[in-house]
């Protein structure tokens, strides 16, 4: 337990130092950090709506991250979370338009969360049979992927899904009937962050506790040995990266039809990099990941918070340097972490041993 | 008395878990062969590696021809004339030999044709024989084995380190090997041999070091001592050798395992299975002799379904299981033992008990409603570790916080559980202690006495003549022969080995 | 046509640049996976260079330390300490992005126009340019593109003939070997990454000195990737990244070549921007026989 808690110390640690060296950067900028970072932190913690936003913004995280982390346990690099958030995004429209006003709201949900995650498994597939038929190197695929599925919804946006105004490339908003439900009232907290909460509870039982999460492990950290246990790489390649797909395609349920209401281009454009940058800072680990996602959000809204911020213009930027910032902070606390251990046992070694 | 060339003061070593070396005190004279003598994790290989550079000694200090030296790498080492051999050879696969030789000494533009030359040269000028513009990943083991020795010849080293060299070397190749060692040193160069094999000391060195466990257990010149001595000293005590019980009657004994003309073949290279056949009975340990690379492992895929054969039958009591999976032969009863256990044998990664189920993660007996029956794999692992003796502290260690030879004692549990009726075991006592690998050996005689078909891949001749009832040697795929324990002398075997036959050697 | 050709080369220069600096670096053993973001911190550094000083020369120089400074901070966290590659590079990545768009805001504040810079000048060679068809497209380029050219025997020569390319191929396939033979691994590894940066920088400034005239956060739109990409498919050596380059340089002349002939009624403006895109999806899935470095991501780290 002791070594849980040292860990904590030390991300924790890294995450304030890398606040307060981002808040510096406002230095530049002859803002008081200080000052703007206070008011920013005060700001979140008694607006309610604003507290909320931390949840909102975690949600899709969570998948994305999830999305990376699952792979990640079969030593698998998923670097296409982004695109297959996109693709469960424009299922996830689709069918919201279609049948928002048809069906019943609970069955809307349902069928739009079953076919965003399709949506996300079918892309995450395709790059898993790639891997696992043709060896190919699904850093790069998967990377590339995004690109490509990105093309694909700029196109429909100017095309089939475009509004019916035909002004800007986005869609019609979804009738009220097919949103998600919102549990807090005063913030934008919508049903979807219990379910990626349920979700990933689920996959850390699913990757601890069951056959399949098993042999995923076992691919991962040694797929020699796995093959010799009798498992069959290739095919845990293919349902990882299915899985995998569909967990960040489920995101495109949650801000569809709990955010935005609508597709816009460039919606939640980083949340693929950011999931990959949250899921190894949880080590792979599903619950890990609620966290991660919740400090990324909360990093997020100090952003947001600070930019709204009257009479300043900060501008959004400051996000992107603060969860840079951040992420470079616990890696070299990592490293940090690793040479204090090794050098304190070096030192209990050389006691022991006199 | 002239300065010795070599010496290590009070030398100690500490690593995050272990104390590597404590207090080490030794020293080598110019034209000397000093053997360092000890077991696995004795501490051989980290003290030898803190005189090349490799590592840095936390306490005492070294001298090389007197002088103190602070040697803080390789490249400093092999300025005073330090060369290092090491187990696993620090060769790029993908370069040739010339390349390999010429990394880190060559400067600027260089031709490779001309420096071609210069290898050959001087390689034939020690009676090397080797191709220098091939790549070396291609080459024989015994063959990259003299390019790292003529790196070190290269840069003039006069102190040459080599651990554990004859352990990829036919008998043969090791007398070479030998005979090198005697004409270096005869020209004043010294040379220290890292072993664990007694009968090689008492051959080439001058005088020995035996280590145990991290610390100096006693220095003794080759004239004063013997065999029994050393291993005395080697482990501290006087070890009984398993005792090898009746031979059964083969003709009448069922068969688990047949081989009937299996040939495996790959792409623009020789078959890497040449038409063998053979069987393995019940209650028999079936030994295959043979330098490592000679198709052995090609041998073991093959039974163990990671290889399919091209062509010929493999037969498994009674059935043909040439066209099985991996997870049906597990399911059949065939137990494994691979020679890697860290790439093949085991997760390290994971705990003892993850461990315990990797073969059988498909077998619905460790779980219920799709969840691990945790509870029921933890008494299952606690169970093997007792009935095995392994040092652990339960179900939940890391397989790699264990030392090498409990690891191993984990994979046997496991196949000898798993191995109903067969039991492939591929060089299981490599690199282990002695007490791991007599305790290995009682394993496997309960097994065959349990009548458990037993096949035994093994470099080590003494093991091979110890626990086998029949032995085959294999050589470039093919079995030079196949005979009951108790006909062939180690010379013969030795000539089988580097595959000259029967017929050949009679002609000579 | 000679015009589109031209355009190719022009637009394959930045991707064989930075896919020559990724072949340096991974033949050490290190994926620079920060490529994005240090093309982008080049692309930046380069037009802020030459914005404030008038002077392209210098911002090319400002972009080539912009690139080496971002790859110093991945060396030190990737070869020293030995952290992740994709997560640095990610986060690296992200925070260019911060950076660039952060310090344009602090320096310009909220332009009412965009600010623009001269691009560099086309270098028509004498004699070569006049070569009937070929002369226009090869030889009447910019300063980039003709560096790129030299570049092309300089690197065969030194991987495959000297000592230091000896010694950058033998640790990304055996660090130890390396190690052994008294070479210091992680100061070849750290200067290899060092050096990627400073070539990717300048490939980076391309977009902005060389073509566009601006600085936008979203100029670089995943080139780095594919530059990333094509050391990879390029099999690691010149030779191959040159033939990788000049395929995509190409498929992208023949896209908007149709682009501009069908006026995007036969395919979508997106099927074209993906097109890169995909060509290296079908390339990495189907291209065989890939000499990887054997080491290529695993950090050396000897036990002392």
């Amino acid at each position: 337990m002791k070594g849980r808690f040292n860990v904590l110390y030390f991300n924790i640690g890294a995450v304030v130092v890398g606040l307060i060296i981002s808040a510096s950067m406002l230095l530049f900028m002859q803002i008081n950090p200080l000052s703007v970072g206070g008011e920013a932190i005060r700001k979140i913690f008694t607006d309610h709506y604003t507290t909320g936003e931390i949840f909102v913004k975690a949600t899709p995280l969570i998948f994305t991250s999830l999305a990376f982390a699952f792979t990640y346990k079969a030593n698998l690099y998923n670097i296409g979370a982004q695109g297959q958030f996109y693709a469960g995004s424009i299922a996830a429209i689709a069918l919201s338009l279609w049948l928002g006003d048809v069906l019943p709201t609970v069955l809307v949900i349902l069928v739009v969360l079953a076919g965003s995650a399709a949506a996300g498994a079918a892309v995450g597939g395709l790059i898993g049979l790639a891997k696992a038929k043709f060896h190919a190197n699904e850093f790069l695929v998967s990377m590339m992927s995004t690109y490509v599925v990105k093309a694909l919804m700029d196109y429909l946006l100017r095309t089939g899904l475009q509004e019916t105004k035909a002004e800007y490339l986005q869609t019609d908003a979804i009738s009220k009937n097919a949103y998600l439900p919102n549990i807090v009232s005063g913030t934008r907290i919508h049903l979807g962050f219990v379910l990626a909460i349920v979700t990933a509870v689920l996959i850390w039982v699913l990757l601890y506790k069951t056959p399949l999460g098993f042999r995923i492990r076992a691919v991962g950290y040694n797929h020699n040995a796995a093959e010799l246990g009798g498992i069959r790489t290739g095919r845990i390649f293919t349902v990882a990266f299915l899985i995998a797909g569909g967990l960040a395609g489920m995101a495109g349920l949650t801000e569809i039809n709990g955010v935005q209401h609508m597709l816009l281009q460039d919606f939640n454009a980083s949340i693929g990099s950011f999931g990959i940058g949250i899921a190894i800072l949880a080590n792979g680990n599903p619950i890990g990941c609620i966290f991660a996602s919740i400090l990324f959000g909360f990093l997020n809204v100090m952003g947001t918070t600070m930019g709204r911020l009257p009479g300043l213009s900060i501008p959004a930027s400051i996000i992107d340097l603060i969860e840079g910032i951040v992420m470079i902070c616990v890696i070299m606390s990592y490293f940090l972490r690793g040479y204090v251990q090794s050098s304190m046992e070096k030192k209990r070694m050389k006691k022991a041993g006199a | 008395m002239p300065t010795p060339v070599v010496e290590i003061q009070h030398v100690s070593k500490y690593f995050a878990k272990v104390v590597a070396n404590k207090d080490v005190s030794m020293h080598v004279d110019s034209g000397e062969v000093v053997a360092l003598l000890g077991e696995n994790g004795a501490g051989k290989s980290t003290i030898m590696k803190i005189l090349y550079g490799l590592y840095t000694m936390d306490e005492g200090r070294i001298l090389i021809r007197g002088e103190e030296a602070a040697i803080k790498s390789p490249a400093y080492a092999m300025e005073r004339g330090i060369a290092m051999i090491q187990q696993h050879f620090s060769l790029v696969p993908t370069h040739t030999a010339t390349e390999n030789i010429i990394l880190g000494s060559v400067k600027g533009h260089y031709s490779i044709k001309e420096y071609d030359k210069k290898i050959a040269k001087l390689a034939e000028s020690y009676g090397f024989d080797i191709p220098v513009g091939r790549k070396v990943g291609e080459l024989a083991v015994g063959v990259q084995q003299k390019i790292e020795i003529l790196k070190a010849l290269y840069i003039n080293a006069s102190i040459l380190i080599m651990d554990e060299p004859t352990a990829v070397l036919t008998p043969q190749e090791a007398e070479v090997l030998m005979q090198f060692i005697r004409d270096f040193t005869a020209k004043g160069n010294s040379v220290i041999f890292i072993t664990h094999k007694l009968r090689e000391v008492m051959e080439v060195a001058d005088r020995i070091v035996v280590m145990r466990n991290g610390v100096v257990a006693g220095t003794v010149l080759r004239a004063e001592t013997n065999e029994h001595e050393l291993a005395k000293m080697m482990i501290g005590q006087d070890i009984v050798p398993a005792e090898r019980s009746v031979t059964l009657d083969y003709e009448t004994a069922e068969k688990v395992l047949e081989f009937r003309h299996v040939v495996l073949r790959q792409k623009d290279a020789p078959p890497l299975i040449d038409d063998v056949s053979f069987a393995v009975h019940r209650g028999e340990i079936f030994g295959i002799a043979g330098v490592s690379g000679n198709g052995q492992d090609a041998l073991c895929d093959a039974i163990s379904g990671v290889r399919q054969a091209t062509s010929g039958e493999i037969v498994y009591c009674g059935a043909d299981i040439s066209g099985y999976s991996i997870r049906e032969r597990i399911a059949a009863g065939i137990g494994y033992v691979p020679v890697d256990r860290y790439r093949d044998g085991m997760v390290m990664d994971m705990t003892l008990a993850e461990n315990m189920l990797l073969k059988s993660s498909f077998d619905k007996k460790w779980f219920s409603h799709g969840i691990v029956r945790q509870k029921a794999l933890n008494a299952y692992t606690a169970d093997k570790i007792a009935e095995h003796r392994v040092k652990a502290t339960g179900p939940s260690d890391l397989a790699k916080s264990l030392s090498g030879g409990n690891q191993q004692k984990v994979v046997l549990a496991r196949e000898v559980d798993l191995g109903k009726k067969l039991l492939v075991l591929n060089q299981p006592t490599r690199g282990l202690d002695m007490g791991a690998v007599d305790r290995i050996h009682k394993v496997i005689l309960e097994e065959k006495e349990s009548k458990k078909g037993v096949l035994l891949v093994s470099t080590e001749l003494s093991e091979i003549f110890e626990i086998c009832d029949r032995i085959a040697v294999m050589y470039k795929g093919k079995f030079m022969g196949v005979y009951k324990n108790g006909e062939l002398t180690t010379a013969q075997i030795g000539l089988l080995m580097a595959g000259v036959s029967e017929a050949e050697e009679a002609a000579q | 046509m000679v015009n589109l050709l031209t355009r190719a080369v022009m637009m394959s220069t930045p991707l064989f640049l930075g896919a020559l600096a990724e072949v340096f670096a991974e033949r050490t053993g290190m994926m620079v996976c920060a490529i994005e973001g240090v093309f982008l911190i080049g692309a930046w550094g380069g037009f802020i260079g030459a914005y404030i000083t008038g002077s392209l020369f210098v911002g090319l120089l400002i972009a080539m330390a912009c690139g080496m400074a971002m790859a110093a901070v991945y060396g030190v966290i990737t070869v020293y300490m030995k952290q992740h590659q994709v997560v640095t590079g990610t986060a690296l990545n992200i925070l260019a992005a911060g950076i660039c768009a952060f310090f344009q805001r602090v320096l310009f504040g909220i332009p009412t126009s965009p600010l623009q810079i001269t691009t560099l000048p086309k270098i028509a060679i004498p004699l070569l340019s006049k070569i009937p068809f070929l002369g226009p497209i090869f030889f009447n380029q910019n300063i980039l593109t003709y560096l790129a050219y030299v570049l092309i025997p300089i690197s065969i020569f030194v991987l495959f003939k000297t000592s230091l390319g000896l010694t950058l191929r033998s640790t990304g396939e055996n660090p130890e070997a390396v190690d052994v033979a008294g070479i210091n691994v992680n100061r070849v590894r750290f200067l290899a990454v060092l050096f990627a940066g400073a070539v990717s920088g300048l490939a980076g400034s391309f977009y902005t000195v060389g073509y566009l005239g601006m600085f936008t956060t979203s100029i670089i739109g995943g080139r780095g990737w594919i530059a990333f990409a094509i050391c990879f498919l390029g099999n690691w050596n010149p030779k191959g990244v040159v033939l990788g380059t000049l395929a995509f340089g190409l498929a992208d002349a023949i896209a908007i070549y149709i682009q501009a002939v069908s006026g995007s009624t036969i395919f979508p403006n997106e099927l074209i921007i993906a097109l890169p895109y995909i060509l290296t999806i079908l390339l990495t899935i189907f291209r065989k026989n890939f000499n990887v470095p054997a080491k290529l991501g695993v950090p050396y780290a000897k036990e002392s």
